[in-house]
């Protein structure tokens, strides 16, 4: 074995031991670990869960950040002792609920977001796909191309048809059971996206038939799209490549998302998918994540109330992000109105993501997420990866069957509108 | 037939060009990364028997930006290199720590968190827009600016592409009165107003001295805003860009200087029609602290014929009002008092106080501004130094450095331009062509404590 070699699993194994070490609390908490809205004790959680598949025991907090805000500042009302059987209890979400279209179930109302091929590491990627496989869900491509290797997996991945369109094929559009527009991110709403030119390596620069090392940005908006009607051409579009697809939109939250909800699902659309902007794992203007457009939180009711009212619920699917950590904010998400939740920076988490932000420095994220070194992207071995993210997402459905059994519920979709099963913190 | 020869377009987009202008005095390391020695050493001789004293594998480091890349590795770590990414933590968590630095945490004062201040040091150094991944990582919302997010457009408006567009988006304000109808009397006379570039000025900073007042004169001059300054003889050889604030004692100084902008506390003292007469081509603004009549006060001050306002709240954006509230509340009445009497548009508001980060800038604007003043931020990104509370206009405790004055013009034009870039972006985010058209649009924006009681109805409190 060469050095090389040695050094990488070196620190694969080091990092790897540490994320078993920190969350026993055995060298108290980082001190520098975490932020307001991942602090470090979910972060430390999010480990724990990832390894063991079941939920913390030594007190580490698992539910909330400490935002002030939002999920953070939203419980569940006192529920007492569970009145079904936790086993018993049905999580699977229908992610087309029109008359017409192939019926698509996922056994848990979490599928992954969309994180491109450049922005993370090939490893990662497929990290994420055996996991959704495994589990039954999908993850997305992102806007980066349809790498070679994530092909075997296709039945459980997503394909994103962004603004750039970089990598978007006709194959890829076939590939996929779902193809995802994404008219925006809620991390960079009305911006569009930006890879810096060190992650545009010649793998990279293939897969989006561009130039090495040449920072690439998607424009914003679709060019092609003014109003709600070139939208429905688009959907068409991807209806004639692709008949069996269902039609995913990725929006933003602006102030008339409500609207921009009922002009996709009359564009017919299946999947309206609100992101908020406070998640993202992108590299992102500080100015737009803070700023712009509204939280999730207040943009799931505003749409589901709306969709309620015009009678057009129980035909579309509801599915938010951008800023979903938690078991918890994805039960509260539920009970605000959706039907289910995207999560992406949690994957990220469970294979030793820091949320430090420094994706954009240098060589990249220094365990190997955010990043196209082929040193640094090592260390996440796509085996240890899946298993992470099934054990998180194993430990996750035992906290909503936890929530849902103190309610009574014995079905996820029973919690969609429910927010008369959650209570307010000052 | 004579060949004609295509002249090449002089048409130059508006840029703000920014280069590096590096700290001069060193600043804190955001980070103290530290080892316990005794276990290091104690690692280092386990790998090394591990390894079978391969150095290249045993002293290969758990950090990609060279923190342990000096002479005694992680015995001596360069802290200044570390970006708090915790790998050595996660590799090592018995040897290795990673805290907030004492010296960053103490940065600022009770309005300015470090993280504000390390901001707009970045930004005046490097010029480029603060960037970063993996999402926000701050408070939910806050009081002010901080409860209040901008509207995007998402697929029925055009919007246009952000700082790297390709079509113009404009960020001019005027400052001055319009008239608001013709008047065939003066039908020769142009309105009498001044365009700056970007809806930023420089408002009368609190302290300073010879080097940083010299360092504001050019940057206004390179950037063509303007700089508000009670004492006259501070911007001398940039006066066309001085905006001198009068009183009864430096009257005559000022009419001789004939400068095209005046401000005059107008509170205790009525100059206006005296300013107005001697200098008939001015524009007369009137200053005036936010209170809880400041709107009775504009609309007077409006209808008496002033061509400006500039009210200001203190340090920390909170108004003199008995009950302070932030400037974002008062800006906003003051503005809706003076659309309501049908005067708005005839005075132009310059709003400051508290105006530290960019996004500072297009929320004033939708309070109610047509523009901003800045004054404390101008002395953070000259490096200036907080020694206690900065908060009111009379006692402040921000100690000012000798500088350079061409490296704190750079800093300035840097914090303009980096500024100026993501007003674009907020802007092309909502898919508007021009600056104006936001003043008061308070339908494009989003205040979380209306947002809060839509879409958290019926959730009960915890009891």
């Amino acid at each position: 074995m060469g050095n090389l070699e040695l050094i990488v699993e070196k620190h694969s194994e080091r990092i790897h031991n540490g994320l078993e070490v920190l969350p026993t609390l055995r060298h108290g908490l980082p001190a520098g670990l975490g932020n307001k809205r991942w602090t470090a004790e979910l972060i430390l959680a999010t480990y724990e869960m990832a390894l063991t598949g079941d939920l913390p025991r030594n007190g580490l907090e698992y539910k909330i950040g400490d935002s002030g805000g939002g999920f953070d500042v939203l419980g569940w009302k006192n529920n007492g002792f569970p009145k079904v059987d936790q086993d018993s209890i049905d999580l699977s979400i229908s992610l087309n609920k029109r008359k017409v279209g192939k019926k698509i179930e996922i056994p848990l109302p979490i599928y992954g977001g969309g994180m491109s091929f450049g922005s993370i590491s090939l490893n990662f990627m497929l990290a994420r796909a055996r996991a959704a496989k495994k589990i039954g869900t999908y993850t997305c491509t992102g806007e980066g191309g349809y790498p070679d290797a994530i092909v075997p997996y296709r039945d459980h991945v997503i394909t994103q048809v962004a603004t750039g369109m970089f990598g978007v094929r006709e194959e890829t559009m076939q590939y996929a059971p779902i193809v995802e527009f994404k008219y925006a991110q809620g991390a960079k709403p009305g911006l569009g996206g930006h890879l810096l030119a060190d992650k545009v390596t010649s793998e990279v620069a293939k897969m989006r038939e561009s130039t090495m090392f040449t920072s690439l940005y998607s424009p914003f908006p679709f060019h092609s799209v003014y109003s709600v009607e070139d939208h429905k051409k688009h959907v068409d579009w991807i209806k004639t490549v692709n008949p069996r697809a269902l039609v995913s939109v990725k929006v933003s939250t602006p102030t008339d998302v409500d609207m921009v909800a009922i002009g996709s699902y009359y564009a017919g659309t299946n999947i309206i998918h609100i992101d908020g902007g406070y998640g993202g794992t992108g590299a992102a203007p500080e100015i737009a994540k803070k700023n712009i457009a509204m939280p999730v939180e207040y943009a799931i009711p505003k749409v589901h109330d709306y969709l309620v009212s015009e009678g057009v619920r129980d035909d579309v699917v509801l599915i938010a992000s951008g800023g979903i950590r938690t078991a918890d904010d994805i039960a509260k998400a539920i009970a605000l109105g959706a039907d289910g939740c995207v999560v992406a920076t949690a994957e990220a988490v469970a294979v030793g993501c820091t949320h430090c932000g420094n994706c954009e420095r240098g060589r990249g994220c220094q365990v190997g997420i955010t990043t196209t070194d082929p040193e640094l992207s090592r260390f996440i071995e796509p085996e240890w990866g899946e298993e992470r993210i099934v054990n998180l997402y194993t430990a996750w459905t035992k906290r909503l069957r936890s929530i849902l059994a103190g309610f009574g519920l014995k079905s996820v979709r029973d919690l969609r509108g429910r927010k008369d099963l959650l209570v307010r913190y000052k | 037939m004579e060949e004609k020869t295509i002249e090449p377009s002089k048409y130059e987009r508006f840029k703000i060009e920014t280069k590096p202008a590096p700290h001069v005095y060193q600043i804190p390391n955001k980070f103290d990364v530290s080892a316990r020695k005794v276990r290091l050493a104690a690692m280092l001789v386990h790998e090394a028997f591990g390894y079978k004293l391969n150095k290249e594998v045993v002293l290969s480091r758990p950090c990609i930006y060279g923190v342990f890349g000096g002479r005694f590795g992680g015995f001596k770590p360069l802290k200044h290199k570390c970006v708090g990414c915790m790998r050595c933590v996660q590799e090592y968590p018995h040897i290795m720590t990673v805290n907030q630095s004492n010296e960053y945490t103490r940065l600022g004062d009770s309005f300015w968190t470090p993280e504000a201040v390390f901001t707009i040091w970045n930004e005046a150094s490097t010029g480029k827009i603060p960037v970063k991944g993996m999402g926000y990582k701050g408070a939910f919302s806050g009081e002010g600016f901080d409860g209040i997010w901008t509207d995007m457009s998402e697929i029925v408006r055009p919007t246009r592409d952000g700082v790297y567009g390709r079509e113009y988006i404009s960020t001019c304000v005027d400052i001055g009165r319009k008239p608001t109808s013709v008047d065939f009397a003066r039908i020769n006379q142009t309105p009498s107003t001044v365009e700056v570039p970007v809806p930023i000025i420089f408002d009368e900073l609190p302290t300073g001295n010879m080097d940083v007042w010299s360092a504001v004169g050019i940057a206004s001059e390179k950037l063509g805003t303007l700089f508000v300054s009670r004492d006259q003889t501070r911007g001398d050889s940039h006066k066309e860009r001085m905006v001198p604030i009068v009183d009864e004692n430096s009257f005559h100084e000022t009419i001789e200087k004939k400068p095209t902008v005046v401000e005059y506390d107008a509170e205790g003292s009525d100059l206006f029609e005296k300013l107005a007469g001697r200098l008939p081509s001015s524009i007369v603004i009137a200053r005036i602290p936010l209170r809880e009549d400041t709107g009775a006060v504009a609309c007077e001050l409006a209808q008496e014929g002033v061509h400006g306002l500039h009210i200001y709240a203190d340090y920390h954006g909170q108004d003199y009002s008995e009950d302070p509230r932030h400037i974002s509340s008062s800006l906003k009445e003051v503005h809706q008092q003076l659309v309501k009497e049908g005067l708005r548009d005839q005075v132009t508001i310059i709003a400051s106080g508290g105006i530290t980060l960019a996004e500072h800038v297009p929320k004033a604007i939708i309070c109610g501004a047509d523009l901003v003043g800045i004054e404390t931020t101008v002395l953070v990104a000259l490096q200036a130094e907080f020694l206690g509370e900065t908060r009111d206009r009379t006692s402040y405790k921000l100690r000012p450095r000798r500088i350079d004055p061409a490296w704190g013009a750079q800093r300035l034009v840097n914090l303009f331009g980096v500024w100026h870039d993501q007003l674009i972006e907020i802007l092309s985010a909502m898919g508007m062509r021009d600056v104006r058209r936001l003043r008061g649009d308070i339908g494009r924006s989003m205040m979380d404590s209306e947002l809060r009681e839509q879409s958290f109805k019926g959730i009960a409190w915890a009891t």
